[in-house]
C-alpha cells in the first residue's frame, strides 16, 4: 500500500507541476490546487498505523485510525481554499490589467 | 554622582539648539550668542570631570570608583552603564575642553548665519555621542555610542549638504567606518562571550582567559578592523581627506581631537584584555608604520591646508596605533603626551586654516602667502602650532616625539625590525618638519600674490586656536606640571594595565632619542628648504594613483554586480518557476540523499492484503486519473469538474481511513471550490478565456519537452521522498496515543480529532482562522481594486428590502422555480445541520470548520441560484467584516477567559458546569464549543468576503442584469 501511495502523489506533483507551468494561468490555479491535495493525500498516507473505525474515544476494542494526520489535513483543506481564492482574484486581475491570461505576456516585473 | 550627567548635558545642548529654530529665537538672539551659551554645557562638562581627577588619579591602576549602571535587558546581562577611569577622563577632557572653543569658534565662523543651529544641534549630538563612547562601561553601550558618532559624524560633515563633494565625503565616510563599526560588533561580541561579561571591569580582568582562546585570533582582527577604519589607517584613511569638505569646526573637533582618536581610544583601552601577543604587535606596528609614512609623503603633495592637515592627522594616528602595539611602558607615556599634544596642535592649526578661509576665501597655498602682517595673532598661534607639529623644542609635540623615538629604540624587537621602525619614525618625522614648514610658509611667508585681501579675525574666533596652542607652550615650558603629569601617567597606566612614570622634563641628557630627533630635524630642514623642488619631483611620482581609485572601483564593481545580477530577472515566470523547482528537486535529492532507484528495483509486490485495500486502489486511480483529466480537457469548465473529481476521490480515501470529520469538510470544499473557480471563470472575458487556451494547446515542441522531463522529474523525486518517508516511518505512533488518553479528560471530547483541533493545538488553529480570514479580505480588497481599475462603480449598497428583484443566476441567466424553491430551503437545513455540527462536535463527528463550510456553502448556492443582488438584500448578516471580525474576536476572548482565572491562556474550561447549566446528553458549553463556534463564524466571514467579491458582478453585466430587471415578468 506504500508503495500505491507513493506512486500516487508522486503522479499528482508531477500533474500539478505540469499544470503550474502551463502559460494559461486558469491551469496554473488548478494545478496548485492538485499539488495542495497530492500534500493532503501524503499526509492522510502517513499516519502511523491504520485503523478500522474513526478517531473515537468509545471504548471499542477496534484500532481507530491515526487522528494526529486528520487533524493536520483538517485544518490544511481550509486554508488551501483561503489561499486558491486569493490567487484566484489575482488571477482576475491580471486579466483586467494585461488584458490577457498567459503567463508568458505578463512580464512587468523585468528589472 | 552618576557619570550620565555629562551626557545629558550635551544632549540638552542639541535639544536648546532645536528650540532656537522651533520658537523662532533667531530674530532675538544671534547665532553667535547661542553658540556662546551653548559652550557652556561642554564647559559644565569639562570643570565636572576635572573635579573628579584627583579620585581617578588616587584609584590607580585596574578599577573605577566611579561607574553607573541602568538595567536594560537583565535577562540578556545588557546593562547602560558607564565608567571612568584615567584613559575615559584624559578623553573626555579633552573632547569638553575643545568642545568649548570649538563652540566659541564656530559662533564666530558662522556668524550671521541663522541656520547653523543645525550645525550646533549636530555639534553637541556628535559631543554627546563622543563623551558617552569614552565613558562607556561595557562593551553594547560603547558600540552603541560608536555608531553614534559615525552618525553624526556624517551628518556634520555633510552639513553643506548641496555641494557634491560634501555629500560624497560624508557618504565615504559613513562607509567606511560603518563598515567597521559591523566588524567591531562581532569582535566586541566574541570577546564578551569569551570573557563572560560585557563589563570592562570584567574583560579588562580577563585578559589571559581571552588572549588563550581560540578564537582570540578572530575578535583581534574584528576589533582592529573597526578601531582602524575609524582611526583612518591605510589603507582606509581615504575617508578622512574627503571629510575635510566639511565646514571647519567640525574638521577641528572631528578630525583632530576626537571621531579619529576613537580607534586610538578602542585599542589603548582593549590592550590589557588583548595586547601582549605577537600578533598585537605586528599587526598593530606594520599598519601604525604603513599609515604613518603613508601620511607624511601624501601631505606633502598637498595644496589644500585642510588636506594637508588631515594628512598630517593620518600620519599622527599612525603613530599612535604603533605606540599601542609596542607592550613596553614608555610606549604608554609616549602615547598619553602624542594624544594630547596631537589634540592640542592639530586643533589650533585646523581652527587657523578655518581663519585663513574665512577672512581670505581660499585655503589654497597657491594661491595664499605673505599674509603675516596682516593677520599677526593668527600667524603667531600658526606658527607656535606647526612647531610643535614640527617636533620642535620648547614645545609639547616635541616632548611627543622625543618619547616616540624613544620607544623604538627600545630593545623589545628583533634587532633588523628595530632598525626599520627607527628608519621609519625619523623619515615621517622628517616629512611632518617639512610639512609644518610648508603650512606656516606658504600660507604667511613669501609673497603676496596680487588681489588677495586678508584682516585680522575677531578676537573670539584667534581666542579658541590660542588657547590650546598656549597651553602647548606652557606645559613643556613650565617647570614639572605635576597634575598634567599625574592625569597622564593615569591614562597610561589605564591603557597599559600596569603603573606608568610620566615626567615632562625637556632636557633629559644627550641620550639616542635625543640624537634621532637632530637626524630627523636636520633631514626634515632639509626637505624644508628644497620643498618646491622635491614637491614637484612627488607630483610627478605616479600622479594619478591614490587609494581612492581603489575605492570608487571596489564600489563600481559592486554595481556593475548588482547589475549583472539584476540582469537575470528577465520576466519570464515560468522559467523562473522551472528553475526554482530544478533547484528544490535537486536540493531534495542530493541534501536529503533520497534513493531514487533502489526503492522500485528491489519492489515489494502489491500488497492488496489489507482491508478495503481494493477500493483504496480504486480511489487513488480515480484521484491521479481525475487529475490527469485536468491537463487532457479542453474546456476549463471540464478541467474544473475533473479537479473536484479528484478532490472527490481523496475524500473518498478519507471516508476509508475513516476520518469522517475530514472528509466531510474535505467534500464540503470541494463543492465550494468549484462554485469560487466557476465565479472566478464568469469574471474573465471569454475571448481571453479562448486565447489562453489556444496558446495552451499549441505550445512549442521544445518548451513542452521541458515542462514533461521537469514534471515527470518533481513526480519522481516525490514519489522517491513519500515512499521513504512512508517505508521509515515507525509503526507506533508517539503522539496519537497521548491524545487518545487525555481527550476525554483533559478537554472533555470524545472526538480525538476536534480535540486536537480545537483544543490541544488550539492556538495553531486560532492562528490558522487568522490565515483564512486574512485571505478573505486579501480577495474582497484586491477584486475592489480591480473592480475600480476596470472602471467600475465603486460602492455597491443591497437593494433596499422591499424592492422586488428578479433572481437571475450566474452569468444573468434565469433559473427555474423548482431549483429556486430548493436553494430557500436548503438554507435553513444547512443551518440546522451546522449547529448540530457545532453543538455535538465533541461527542461526534464535525467540528467548528465543518460547520462553517457546510453554511457557506448553502450561501454559495444562493449566489449561484439567485444571484448576487438577490442574495444581498435577502441575506443581510452575511456581511464579511462583521462575521470575520466577531469570529476573530471571540475566539481571542475566549482563549483570553482563562487568563481572568489565573490559568494559562487557551486552557481548557468547561462553562456549563461553573454556571451549574445542565444541557442534553452529549452537549457541553465548554471553552472549546465557543472556539468552535468561533471558527465557524470566521470560516462563513472568510467564505462570505470571496463570495462576495467574486459574485459581485462586473458593470456591464450589472447593467444587462439591471435592464432585464426593468422588464416586469410575463413579458
Amino acid at each position: 500500500m506504500d508503495l500505491l501511495f507513493s506512486i500516487a502523489v508522486g503522479a499528482m506533483f508531477a500533474i500539478g507541476i505540469f499544470q503550474v507551468l502551463r502559460r494559461n494561468v486558469i491551469r496554473s490555479v488548478i494545478g496548485l490546487f492538485i499539488l495542495s491535495n497530492a500534500v493532503n493525500l501524503f499526509l492522510l498516507s502517513s499516519g502511523a498505523y491504520q485503523g478500522v473505525v474513526a478517531a473515537y474515544v468509545n471504548g471499542s476494542s477496534l484500532t481507530a485510525s491515526d487522528a494526529l494526520p486528520q487533524a493536520l489535513i483538517l485544518t490544511a483543506i481550509v486554508i488551501s481554499m483561503g489561499g486558491l481564492a486569493l490567487v484566484l482574484s489575482l488571477v482576475y486581475i491580471l486579466s483586467v490589467r494585461y488584458k490577457i491570461s498567459d503567463a508568458d505576456k505578463i512580464k512587468k516585473l523585468r528589472y | 554622582m552618576t557619570l550620565v550627567i555629562v551626557l545629558i548635558a550635551c544632549l540638552a545642548g542639541a535639544l536648546l539648539a532645536l528650540l532656537f529654530k522651533l520658537g523662532s529665537f533667531e530674530r532675538k538672539f544671534s547665532i553667535t550668542s547661542l553658540s556662546l551659551f551653548l559652550a557652556l554645557a561642554p564647559g559644565w562638562t569639562f570643570i565636572w570631570l576635572l573635579g573628579r581627577a584627583p579620585q581617578v588619579i588616587a584609584t590607580g591602576v585596574g578599577g573605577s570608583q566611579l561607574e553607573w549602571s541602568f538595567a536594560w535587558l537583565p535577562s540578556l546581562g545588557l546593562n547602560l552603564s558607564f565608567y571612568l577611569d584615567g584613559l575615559s577622563l584624559l578623553f573626555g577632557l579633552l573632547i569638553s575642553g575643545i568642545g568649548v572653543l570649538i563652540l566659541v569658534y564656530t559662533g564666530y565662523y558662522f556668524k550671521g548665519d541663522a541656520s547653523a543651529w543645525r550645525f550646533l544641534a549636530y555639534l553637541l549630538l556628535f559631543m554627546a555621542a563622543m563623551l558617552g563612547l569614552v565613558l562607556a562601561g561595557d562593551t553594547i553601550t560603547l558600540f552603541i555610542f560608536w555608531e553614534a558618532t559615525s552618525i553624526t559624524s556624517f551628518l556634520l560633515v555633510a552639513y553643506k549638504y548641496k555641494d557634491e563633494s560634501a555629500r560624497q565625503g560624508a557618504f565615504r565616510a559613513l562607509l567606511i567606518t560603518g563598515g567597521g563599526g559591523i566588524a567591531l560588533l562581532a569582535g566586541l561580541l566574541l570577546v564578551q562571550s569569551i570573557a563572560g561579561s560585557s563589563q570592562w571591569r570584567v574583560i579588562l580582568n580577563s585578559g589571559a582567559l581571552i588572549r588563550g582562546n581560540d578564537l582570540y585570533p578572530l575578535a583581534l582582527a574584528l576589533i582592529a578592523f573597526g578601531a582602524f577604519t575609524k582611526s583612518a589607517q591605510a589603507p582606509a584613511h581615504i575617508w578622512l581627506p574627503g571629510a575635510m569638505s566639511a565646514p571647519t569646526p567640525a574638521s577641528a573637533f572631528l578630525h583632530s581631537a576626537t571621531m579619529v582618536k576613537a580607534g586610538i581610544y578602542l585599542l589603548a583601552r582593549f590592550n590589557p584584555a588583548l595586547g601582549n601577543t605577537d600578533l598585537w604587535f605586528w599587526m598593530l606596528s606594520l599598519v601604525g608604520m604603513l599609515t604613518m609614512l603613508t601620511g607624511a609623503y601624501l601631505g606633502l603633495k598637498q595644496n589644500d591646508l585642510k588636506a594637508l592637515l588631515a594628512y598630517s592627522t593620518i600620519s599622527q594616528l599612525g603613530v599612535m596605533v604603533m605606540l599601542i602595539g609596542q607592550d613596553t611602558e614608555i610606549a604608554f607615556k609616549a602615547l598619553v603626551v602624542g594624544i594630547l599634544a596631537h589634540a592640542l596642535y592639530k586643533s589650533a592649526l585646523f581652527m587657523v586654516a578655518g581663519i585663513i578661509d574665512h577672512e581670505t576665501g581660499t585655503r589654497d597655498l597657491r594661491q595664499l602667502g605673505g599674509i603675516w602682517r596682516a593677520m599677526p595673532a593668527t600667524f603667531s598661534i600658526a606658527l607656535v602650532g606647526a612647531l610643535s607639529m614640527a617636533g620642535l623644542p620648547p614645545l609639547f609635540g616635541f616632548l611627543a616625539k622625543e618619547t616616540l623615538l624613544a620607544t623604538v629604540t627600545h630593545p623589545s624587537v628583533p634587532i633588523v625590525w628595530d632598525w626599520i621602525f627607527t628608519l621609519a619614525v625619523v623619515t615621517a618625522g622628517a616629512l611632518l618638519l617639512a610639512q609644518s614648514g610648508l603650512l606656516v610658509a606658504g600660507a604667511f611667508l613669501g609673497k603676496r600674490p596680487e588681489g588677495l585681501s586678508a584682516h585680522e579675525a575677531p578676537a573670539p574666533m584667534w581666542l579658541a586656536p590660542a588657547v590650546p596652542a598656549v597651553a602647548s607652550l606652557l606645559i613643556s615650558a613650565l617647570p614639572e606640571p605635576a597634575s598634567i603629569a599625574g592625569l597622564l601617567a593615569s591614562a597610561a597606566a589605564s591603557a597599559f594595565g600596569a603603573k606608568v612614570k610620566v615626567s615632562l622634563a625637556l632636557w633629559t641628557g644627550l641620550t639616542v632619542p635625543l640624537l634621532l630627533s637632530i637626524v630627523a630635524v636636520s633631514l626634515g630642514s632639509l626637505i624644508f628648504y628644497f620643498r618646491n623642488r622635491v614637491r614637484n619631483r612627488l607630483m610627478s611620482i605616479l600622479p594619478d594613483f591614490t587609494f581612492n581609485r581603489a575605492y570608487q572601483g571596489l564600489l563600481s564593481g559592486v554595481d556593475r554586480a548588482a547589475y549583472l545580477v539584476t540582469r537575470t530577472q528577465h520576466g519570464r515566470l515560468r522559467s523562473y518557476l522551472s528553475v526554482m523547482i530544478s533547484a528544490l528537486g535537486l536540493l531534495l535529492l542530493f541534501l536529503g540523499r533520497i534513493p531514487v532507484v533502489a526503492p522500485f528495483i528491489q519492489a515489494p509486490r502489491l500488497d492488496l492484503s489489507g482491508e478495503l485495500a481494493v477500493l483504496r486502489l480504486f480511489s487513488l486511480l480515480l484521484a491521479v486519473a481525475a487529475a490527469l483529466a485536468t491537463i487532457l480537457l479542453h474546456r476549463d469548465l471540464f478541467a474544473i469538474l475533473a479537479l473536484s473529481a479528484s478532490g472527490l476521490s481523496i475524500a473518498m480515501l478519507l471516508i476509508l481511513e475513516p476520518a469522517p470529520d475530514v472528509a466531510m469538510v474535505q467534500i464540503i470544499v470541494d463543492l465550494l471550490l468549484v462554485v469560487i473557480l466557476v465565479l472566478a471563470l464568469t469574471r474573465i472575458p471569454r475571448e481571453q478565456r479562448d486565447r489562453a487556451r489556444y496558446y495552451t494547446f499549441h505550445q512549442g515542441g521544445l518548451s513542452l519537452a521541458r515542462d514533461i522531463i521537469l514534471a515527470a522529474g518533481a513526480g519522481i523525486v516525490m514519489t522517491a521522498v513519500t515512499y521513504q518517508a512512508l517505508t521509515s516511518r515507525p509503526r507506533q505512533s508517539i503522539l496519537t496515543p497521548y491524545y487518545f488518553e487525555n481527550a476525554l479528560p483533559l478537554t472533555g471530547a470524545k472526538d480525538v480529532v476536534g480535540a486536537i483541533v480545537a483544543d490541544f493545538r488550539g492556538f495553531d488553529t486560532m492562528i490558522e482562522i487568522s490565515v483564512f480570514a486574512m485571505a478573505g479580505i486579501g480577495v474582497y480588497t484586491l477584486l475592489r481594486y480591480a473592480s475600480r481599475k476596470a472602471g467600475d462603480r465603486d460602492e455597491r449598497s443591497p437593494a433596499p428590502a422591499g424592492q422586488a428583484l428578479k433572481s437571475l443566476g450566474i452569468g444573468g441567466l434565469n433559473t427555474s422555480p423548482f431549483i429556486r424553491s430548493v436553494a430557500s430551503a436548503v438554507l435553513p437545513l444547512a443551518l440546522v445541520i451546522s449547529a448540530t455540527h457545532l453543538l455535538l462536535g465533541h461527542m461526534q463527528p464535525g467540528d467548528g470548520f465543518t460547520a462553517g463550510v457546510i453554511a457557506s456553502l448553502a450561501v454559495a448556492f444562493w449566489y449561484v441560484i439567485f444571484g448576487y443582488d438577490v442574495t444581498r438584500q435577502r441575506l443581510r448578516w452575511f456581511k464579511s467584516p462583521y462575521l470575520t471580525g466577531a469570529g476573530l474576536l471571540l475566539a481571542l476572548l475566549n482563549a483570553s477567559v482563562p487568563l481572568l482565572l489565573a490559568q494559562p491562556i487557551f486552557s481548557p474550561l468547561d462553562y456549563g458546569a461553573m454556571l451549574g447549566i445542565s444541557l442534553p446528553a452529549g452537549m457541553k458549553l465548554t471553552s472549546a464549543l465557543v472556539f468552535e463556534l468561533a471558527i465557524a463564524i470566521s470560516v462563513v466571514g472568510g467564505v462570505s468576503a470571496i463570495l462576495d467579491a467574486l459574485g459581485h458582478p462586473k458593470d456591464d453585466d450589472v447593467d444587462a442584469i439591471r435592464h432585464l430587471q426593468e422588464i416586469p415578468p410575463g413579458e
